[in-house]
């Protein structure tokens, strides 16, 4: 059974890319948000096994959406993601709960699966 | 000046005719008793009020207590009706004899402008006209002469019976109704000297401070006769209240004269101490002292600026004409307009003490203003400059912001479909097909934005080519018809071509945003030394200097190069932006 996904990203080019790229690699994805406030509400609705957050949103910072992600007892692995590169947000990415950092320009269905692999 | 000289005149020579009728009446009467020493103060009471009153009326146009004062005079000489024999015109007289007493109390109380303030005094004024002309009548109805110890009077025209019960009744009850008004009276009168300033307290405390021991001597000389005291301590009070309401007036020259040897001796010291030198601070402080005014200000008129500021330079505001509060006197030096001294409301009844002051202090203030001019200037160099600084970095901000949401975006999701294109190149040619189409496309919209957001940043075809060419290629580019009216053959230095072309590029943005132009018109030409460029509309009008921060931000680069920028928009009559710089 594929792996489910939640795309959030407040550029439409961005999320129809990731969405061809990451179907094309075999992942399921269930769903887009545009911004925090509706990245969390679909989280709850469609319960995906993994969010791909965009670090800049126009409403809520991106580290505090995936924090209140996983302070769930049962939540999916976060993936952060921005086009910028990951050294300009120091240890944030640690922090926040999230799983890894992947760059936009180097999406794949393979750099996703590697930071899924334990 | 002269119809009111003349008007002044006329009533001087009827307050002698009044005089010299009621002299004539008092040493012709019968039953009055000492009649050449109550002649002769009567005429000298009644002469000094008139005298005095026409003088500050003559002085003081505008204010009333002048005339309040001549009223008093000519209702004094009404008292000498009372020493007619002839029934009637003594009935008469008695009835007025006390009116000058609530003309009196009506000059005190619209102290210090000769104005009542309010309903409440016009009503306690009302009130005192009222029992000066009812007081005397139960006397004159139920009292015969014995009872008035005035054996010869006539009797009165209104005599009814002869009732002494009612006629002491009506006489207590009248009496307190006097005593308890001028306890009144007094009060009001003693806050309002409380409150008021240095300045009308120097010209008015003789006359309130007489005025308020002739109150009190009227109290207590009403009082005895309400209570039956001895006659002759009621006589002697009576006597004390005459010698002091004839000394009011004179009280009232000695404010004024003392006034304006204190104005003289104010003004030598302000040119002395000026003349030692001072700082901002001192010059104030000075024109403080001179005209007694702790709160007193002074601004200074920037006549490049059109504005009044302080002695720092930031702007300031004058009082307006119906404030309460705070008036001010203009400084002028060779008929301009060099600054004001903004002052106690009250300083405006002694014009001719704050006009000696702003004389004395004009240089001064001269001097003043050319260093608040400087003030002002480096003032705003300051503020411009930290505009610029926060528009450097607020420009900054955006061109990343700009540079992230549109190129980048576009080159990530470039990236990705080339990667997807390149997955399908041997199973799917077709699908590589389309997404290699939707890539080249996606990479020409990419390159359109930067190639917009390098031209923000500085257009190439300006240097590279002129001032002509790029607002050519700006007119070009606008969705409103531009017309471009002409450019200086030669090149502008290029910092000032760069500010003429955004001037024109802002203008013609706010053309197309707001305007609702149907065309512009675009000309940059040189004149006097300086680069001129206007952008005209013929849309709406009504811009708004303040709205956003384009135009502050262009007035800024303008006036870092010494230009200046000015916005004319009147409603429903196009917008004009003019640029002048220096070139």
């Amino acid at each position: 059974m594929p792996c489910t996904i939640l795309i959030v990203d407040d550029h439409p080019s961005f999320r129809a890319s990731a969405r061809v790229v990451l179907e094309s690699d075999g992942f399921d994805v269930v769903g887009e948000a545009a911004d925090g406030a509706s990245a969390l509400q679909e989280c709850c609705r469609l319960r995906p096994q993994v969010v791909l957050l965009d670090v800049q949103l126009p409403d809520i910072d991106g580290f505090d959406v995936c924090e209140q992600i996983t302070s769930h007892l049962e939540h999916p692995v976060v993936i952060m993601t921005s086009s910028r590169d990951s050294s300009d947000f120091g240890p944030l990415v640690m922090t926040s709960g999230a799983c890894g950092f992947v760059p936009k320009a180097e999406l794949s269905g393979e750099r996703v699966q590697e930071l899924l692999s334990p | 000046m002269t119809g009111l000289r003349r008007a002044l005149g006329l009533v001087a020579i009827e307050g002698i005719v009044v005089g010299l009728v009621a002299l004539a009446i008092i040493l012709s009467s019968d039953h009055f008793e000492e009649r050449g020493v109550n002649a002769v103060l009567s005429l000298f009471i009644g002469w000094s009020w008139i005298g005095v009153g026409l003088f500050a009326w003559w002085r003081r146009p505008d204010n009333r207590f002048g005339v309040l004062m001549t009223a008093v005079g000519f209702a004094f000489f009404l008292g000498a009706l009372s020493a007619a024999d002839a029934t009637w015109l003594f009935t008469t007289g008695v009835l007025l004899s006390s009116v000058y007493l609530a003309v009196f109390v009506h000059m005190l109380l619209a102290y210090p402008d000769g104005r009542l303030g309010s309903q409440r005094l016009r009503r306690v004024v009302g009130a005192a006209y009222a029992v000066a002309v009812l007081g005397p009548l139960p006397s004159m109805t139920f009292a015969t002469s014995k009872e008035l110890d005035c054996g010869d009077c006539p009797r009165s025209g209104l005599f009814i019976a002869d009732d002494p019960t009612t006629f002491r009744v009506l006489d207590l009850l009248v009496s307190a109704l006097a005593i308890g008004l001028v306890g009144y009276v007094l009060y009001v009168t003693l806050s309002r000297f409380r409150a008021s300033s240095t300045s009308q307290r120097r010209l008015m405390a003789p006359v309130i401070w007489s005025g308020v021991c002739l109150l009190v001597v009227l109290v207590g000389s009403l009082t005895t006769m309400a209570v039956d005291g001895p006659e002759r301590l009621g006589d002697l009070m009576y006597f004390v209240s005459l010698l002091l309401f004839a000394f009011v007036p004179y009280g009232f020259l000695f404010g004024l004269l003392r006034s304006r040897v204190l104005q003289a001796g104010a003004v030598t010291e302000l040119l002395h101490r000026m003349s030692e030198g001072s700082d901002r601070s001192g010059l104030r402080d000075l024109l403080s002292n001179a005209l007694g005014d702790r709160s007193l200000q002074v601004v200074y008129w920037l006549e490049d600026k059109r504005r009044w500021v302080d002695a720092e330079g930031r702007p300031a505001a004058l009082p307006a004409d119906d404030d309460p509060a705070r008036a001010f006197t203009r400084v002028e030096r060779e008929g301009r307009a060099v600054g004001a001294i903004v002052h106690d409301r009250s300083l405006c009844d002694d014009p001719e003490l704050v006009g000696s002051v702003a004389a004395a202090a004009g240089l001064s203030i001269e001097n003043e203003r050319l260093q608040a001019q400087l003030r002002a200037r480096v003032e705003e160099l300051r503020a411009s400059r930290a505009r610029i600084v926060e528009a450097g970095t607020a420009e900054r901000r955006r061109l990343e912001r700009n540079l992230h949401d549109g190129a980048q975006q576009r080159l990530v999701a470039l990236s990705l479909t080339l990667r997807v294109a390149q997955g399908k190149l041997g199973k799917d040619p077709d699908v590589a097909h389309d997404l290699l189409g939707g890539a080249q496309e996606e990479l020409s919209r990419a390159l359109e934005e930067l190639r917009e957001l390098a031209r923000g940043i500085h257009p190439a075809v300006l240097s590279d080519r002129g001032l002509e060419p790029a607002l050519e290629a700006l007119a070009g580019r606008s969705p409103v018809p531009v017309e471009l009216a002409g450019t200086p053959r030669d090149r502008l230095p290029p910092a000032v071509e760069a500010a003429a072309y955004f001037v024109v590029a802002e203008a013609l943005t706010n053309v197309v945003k707001y305007a609702q132009a149907s065309q512009a018109r675009v000309s940059v030409s040189r004149s006097n030394g300086h680069a001129v460029v206007e952008v005209a509309d013929d849309g709406v009008g009504g811009a708004d200097p303040g709205r956003g921060s384009g135009l502050r931000g262009l007035a800024d680069r303008i006036s870092a190069l010494d230009g200046t920028l000015e916005l004319r928009s009147p409603q429903g009559a196009g917008t004009l932006l003019r640029a002048e710089i220096p070139v």
